[in-house]
């Protein structure tokens, strides 16, 4: 009887504390970058994937909510604004690869981040997806820290931004070779470009096993895309949601 | 480790502050994003423990996008009942936008007067 009491008085304490949501998070992280590591970088095992994941299967077994799983766990979310600002470096190492090419990379990548944004919010709307959903498809082609906090500045989820954005990254990864051999692009730079466009640093870190050539060009074109979306992105949100 | 993660603080706050005062539609990270790369530019110098600190965040990056993505338990009827236009809309998207992407560059690339 007393045993059972304070144990109950351990889980008390504990479950109030951040200590079990950032365990768990860096857990299943650790287990997704295993699995990732196992599979031999398979962009189906995405760590970020597999770690969510276990992650919602765990704090539903525990019954604990998902606004006190984020209560502890928002030290490890507070670290993407820093992670944000952070990119500015691989930005500058790849912007000596811009020089002479910087018109045609500029072209590509407006054309691109529209398609993107156009193709996806036309086909779920006509497809019947309601507002909520359509929202979180604005920026998922743009890296997902940056991605974040352009939905929080437009008033859309934050959440289906981030997981719109992870499903195509891996998307982006698994299909690009695909797309890129039927068309017959043979640079590796064009093809990491085009990559880096579309599905961020996933696309990226796919395209950096590949040739380290496309993984820069791939790193460049998402840094691009990242900094070109925040200014880009709430003007044609309101400009479609008038 | 500890003198880059001062900078890139130091430049996240900068950011903030800008984007509460002055350009209100940009989140402040991307604006201290865009003034560290500036000034980066400006210097023609990459200091080895930003360097450092950088690196650390980009090969997790991952990790913190996870306590966010996780809230997808709260959307999770909603995701099912629209699953068939969602999954077309991702897959026809991407698609569209490396092709968009690629195109681009080797029609600009070779003809770069014709296709202009």
């Amino acid at each position: 009887m007393r045993e059972s009491a304070s144990i109950v008085e351990i889980w008390v304490y504990l479950s109030g504390s951040p200590l079990i949501a950032l365990f768990i998070t860096l857990a299943a992280y650790q287990i997704g970058l295993w699995l990732y590591q196992r599979s031999a970088q398979n962009p189906l095992a995405n760590p970020v994937a597999i770690a969510v994941i276990l992650v919602s299967v765990a704090i539903e077994l525990l019954q604990m909510p998902y606004r006190t799983y984020f209560e502890g766990a928002q030290f490890v979310h507070f670290l993407l604004g820093s992670a944000t600002v952070s990119l500015a470096i691989p930005i500058y190492r790849g912007i000596q690869h811009l020089q002479s090419r910087a018109l045609p990379l500029i072209i590509s990548l407006v054309c691109g981040g529209l398609v993107s944004i156009l193709s996806a919010v036309g086909i779920a709307t006509a497809l019947g997806a309601d507002k909520t959903l359509v929202g979180g498809l604005y920026s998922k082609s743009v890296t997902a820290p940056i991605a974040m906090g352009i939905a929080e500045q437009i008033g859309i989820s934050p959440t289906l931004t981030a997981v719109f954005a992870v499903v195509t990254g891996i998307l982006g990864a698994v299909l690009a070779r695909f797309i890129l051999d039927a068309l017959g692009m043979k640079s590796w730079w064009q093809r990491g470009f085009a990559i880096g466009v579309a599905s961020h640093g996933i696309g990226a870190s796919r395209a950096f096993s590949v040739s380290p050539e496309a993984g820069a060009y791939a790193s460049l074109g998402m840094g691009m895309h990242g900094i070109l979306g925040a200014i880009a992105i709430p003007w044609i949100f309101h400009l479609i949601n008038r | 480790m500890i003198a880059g993660l001062v900078q890139i603080l130091l430049f996240q706050g900068l950011g903030e502050l800008i984007s509460k005062f002055v350009f209100t539609t940009l989140p402040g990270p991307v604006i201290g994003l865009v003034l560290l790369l500036s000034w980066l530019m400006l210097r023609g110098k990459l200091d080895p423990s930003l360097a450092l600190v950088a690196d650390g965040f980009s090969q997790y990056l991952g990790l913190l996008f996870v306590p966010a993505a996780v809230g997808v338990v709260l959307f999770l009827p909603q995701l099912k009942e629209h699953a068939g236009a969602l999954i077309t809309a991702l897959v026809v998207s991407v698609v569209l936008t490396i092709a968009t992407s690629a195109l681009i560059l080797k029609l600009m690339h070779r003809e770069p007067k014709n296709d202009a």
